[in-house]
C-alpha cells in the first residue's frame, strides 16, 4: 500500500509553521478586511449605497455628517463622549492608583477587595446597567449621561486601571522608596516623589484603559443614559432608523478618535518610560 | 518598608472609595434584580408580594426555551472555533516567529482593533453580509453560486461570522501569555529524551498552557453569552438570544420578565465560571505572576 509521502520531522514541523503561518495570516485579513471597507464604503458617492459598487467617490457622506440636523446629529453625541471618556480616565487613574497601593498594605480582606474588583470585569454590562437603572428607579434619581452612566461606567473601567497598576506594583523595586524613607524623607513625601514618578507609565495605561473603554461601551450606557444619547447610542439609534453610508462616516470618524485616542497614551506612555530610564542610568 | 505600613488604617481607607463605588454599582444592582425577578403584582414598588410566577410563566413558554436552548449551543460554537483559531495564532505568534520586529507588528496588527468600538466593528460587517454584499458578490464572481446566498445577513451565520473576528482575540490573548511562561528547557529535556514535536505538543506545552486556553473560553463565553448588540446589529429583529430578550422585555417595560431572563442568564454564567475554575486552580496561576 503506497501511503503519504514520508516526511520526517523537521518536515513535518515546517509544515506545521506553514498552515499556522497561513491560518494567522488569513485571520488577520479577516479581522481587517471589514474595517478598511467600513473607510472605503465612507467615501462613496451621493448615491452610494450600503455595499459596493461605490458609484464613484467623494465626501458627500462626511458633509452630511457636519450638516446634520437635529435628528442624526452626532455632534454633541461625540463631544458628551468625549467628555465622559475623559472623566472616567481621570477618576479610574485616581482611584486605580489608591486601591491598587491599597493592596500593597495586604489590608485585611484584600482577597475579598480583589475578587469585587475581578467582579467588575466578569459581570455582563447588559446586567450591570439593567439592575442599576432599576435601582436609580426605586431611588427616584433622573437618568443622565453625565451622571448615573459616569457611576456606570467607571465601575467598567476601574477593574482594568487596578490590574494594570497592580501588575506595574507587583514589578516595582521597593529598595528605592527604602532608600528614601531612610534618608528621612515622610511616606507622603516618597509616595509622591518617588514612587508616583516610577510607576507613572502604568498609571498612563490605566488612564488609557479608562478612555477607552467608556468611549467605546455600549450595553451599560443603554440603560442609564437619559434622553441625551452618547455616541455609540447616536450610532445604534441611526442604524435602527436608515443604513447609509452615513453610518460608516461616522464608525471611520469615531475609529480615527479613538485610534488617535491610543496613539497619544502611548506617546506619553513611550516618553514616560524613557524619561525614568534615563533618570536610572544618570543615576548609575 | 515601603511607603504603605502593612495593616495599616490607612492601607484600608485607600481601598473603601474603589470597594463602594463597585459595591454599589455592580453587586447591589445585581441583587436588586434577583429580587425584583420574584416581584408578583403588577406596580412597580418594593411593596410587591414575592412569588415565583414570573419563572413558572419563562418556563412554561416553549419559545423561550429553544432561545436559551440556541443561545448556548450558538455560544459552544463560538467557543470551539475562537479557541482553535486562537490558540494556532497564538502558538504561531509565540514559537514560530522568530524576529522580534515581525512579532512586534503581528501582535499590534493583533491588538490595534481591540482598541476601537466593538459596535463599529459589528457594523463593518453588514456591507459584507447583505445579499448583495461583499461575499455574495464575491462567490457570483468565482462562479460558485448563481443567484445571492441569502443566508448571511439577518442569519446566525452571519452573527456567528463577525463575532468569530471580534472575540478571537481574548481567546488568544491568555494563551499567547501562557505559552511565553513556557519554559524552553522543558521543551528541550522532551526532545533530547526522543519525543516527536506532536508528543511534546501534546505532553508538555499543552498542559501547561491549559489555563490560558481556560480563561480565554471564559472570557469568550461571557462576552458571547451577553452581547446583544452584534446580534441585533446583524441578526436585525430577525435573531436574537436570551441576552436580546432582555433587552426586548426591558423596552416593553416588563421589567419582571427581563428580571427573569438576566437571573438565568447570570446562573449560566456563574455556572459556566465555576465550571472553568475547577478546571483551572486560580491561586496557582496567581502565584505564577
Amino acid at each position: 500500500m503506497i501511503g503519504w509521502p514520508k516526511i520526517g520531522w523537521k518536515g513535518r514541523l515546517s509544515l506545521t509553521s506553514w498552515i499556522l503561518g497561513t491560518i494567522t495570516l488569513v485571520f488577520l485579513a479577516y479581522q481587517w478586511l471589514p474595517i478598511f471597507t467600513l473607510g472605503l464604503l465612507s467615501f462613496s458617492g451621493p448615491t452610494g449605497g450600503t455595499t459596493f459598487p461605490m458609484n464613484g467617490t467623494s465626501l458627500h457622506w462626511y458633509e452630511e455628517l457636519w450638516r446634520a440636523t437635529v435628528m442624526n446629529d452626532f455632534k454633541p453625541p461625540l463631544v458628551r463622549s468625549s467628555l465622559l471618556a475623559l472623566a472616567c480616565s481621570a477618576t479610574t487613574v485616581v482611584l486605580s492608583v489608591m486601591a491598587a497601593q491599597a493592596m500593597r498594605g495586604q489590608f485585611s480582606g484584600n482577597g475579598w477587595f480583589f475578587y469585587l474588583m475581578l467582579l467588575g470585569i466578569m459581570a455582563p454590562g447588559i446586567l450591570v446597567g439593567f439592575g442599576f437603572a432599576i435601582m436609580m428607579r426605586l431611588m427616584g434619581v433622573e437618568l443622565s449621561w453625565d451622571t448615573t452612566t459616569f457611576l456606570v461606567q467607571v465601575s467598567w473601567t476601574l477593574p482594568f486601571g487596578f490590574l494594570t497598576m497592580l501588575a506595574v506594583f507587583n514589578r516595582f523595586d521597593k529598595k528605592v522608596e527604602e532608600a528614601a524613607l531612610t534618608l528621612g524623607a515622610s511616606r507622603l513625601t516618597t509616595f509622591r516623589r518617588i514612587t508616583l514618578p516610577l510607576v507613572l507609565p502604568g498609571v498612563i495605561g490605566a488612564g488609557l484603559f479608562g478612555f477607552s473603554l467608556s468611549y467605546d461601551e455600549y450595553a451599560r450606557s443603554m440603560f442609564t443614559t437619559g434622553p441625551d444619547a452618547t455616541l455609540p447610542l447616536a450610532v445604534m439609534a441611526q442604524l435602527d432608523r436608515q443604513l447609509t453610508p452615513e453610518i460608516y462616516a461616522v464608525g471611520t470618524t469615531t475609529t480615527f478618535f479613538s485610534l488617535i485616542a491610543v496613539l497619544f497614551f502611548t506617546l506619553a506612555f513611550w516618553a514616560m518610560r524613557r524619561s525614568t530610564s534615563l533618570k536610572k542610568s544618570s543615576s548609575a | 518598608m515601603s511607603t504603605i505600613r502593612i495593616r495599616s488604617p490607612a492601607s484600608y481607607w485607600l481601598a473603601v472609595p474603589a470597594a463602594a463605588w463597585m459595591l454599589g454599582v455592580v453587586v447591589v444592582p445585581i441583587v436588586l434584580l434577583v429580587w425584583v425577578s420574584f416581584w408578583g403584582g403588577r406596580a412597580f414598588s418594593t411593596a410587591s408580594p414575592l412569588t415565583f410566577d414570573n419563572y413558572a410563566r419563562f418556563f412554561a413558554n416553549q419559545t423561550y426555551l429553544k432561545l436559551a436552548l440556541s443561545t448556548i449551543v450558538h455560544t459552544a460554537t463560538l467557543m470551539a472555533v475562537t479557541g482553535v483559531l486562537g490558540y494556532c495564532i497564538a502558538y504561531f505568534l509565540v514559537m514560530k516567529v522568530k524576529s522580534p520586529g515581525w512579532r512586534t507588528v503581528l501582535f499590534l496588527a493583533f491588538i490595534v482593533p481591540f482598541w476601537t468600538s466593538t459596535l463599529i466593528r459589528a457594523i463593518a460587517w453588514v456591507p459584507f453580509l447583505g445579499v448583495n454584499g461583499v461575499i455574495n458578490q464575491t462567490l457570483m464572481f468565482v462562479g460558485a453560486t448563481n443567484s445571492p446566498v441569502e443566508a448571511f445577513l439577518y442569519s446566525l451565520t452571519g452573527i456567528t461570522m463577525a463575532q468569530v473576528s471580534l472575540y478571537t482575540m481574548l481567546a488568544a490573548g491568555p494563551v499567547v501569555y501562557m505559552l511565553n511562561a513556557v519554559a524552553p528547557q522543558l521543551r528541550e529535556a522532551a526532545m533530547t529524551l526522543k519525543a516527536t514535536p506532536f508528543t511534546v505538543f501534546r505532553r508538555i506545552t499543552f498542559p501547561l498552557t491549559l489555563p490560558g486556553v481556560v480563561i480565554g473560553q471564559v472570557l469568550v463565553f461571557l462576552n458571547v453569552m451577553s452581547d446583544f448588540a452584534t446580534v441585533a446589529t446583524i441578526g436585525g429583529n430577525k435573531h436574537a438570544l436570551l441576552s436580546n430578550l432582555v433587552l426586548l422585555f426591558y423596552e416593553g417595560s416588563q421589567i419582571r420578565a427581563a428580571s427573569v431572563v438576566a437571573v438565568l442568564l447570570m446562573i449560566c454564567m456563574l455556572v459556566g465560571v465555576v465550571v472553568a475554575l475547577r478546571v483551572v486552580d486560580i491561586r496557582r496561576l496567581g502565584a505564577e505572576r
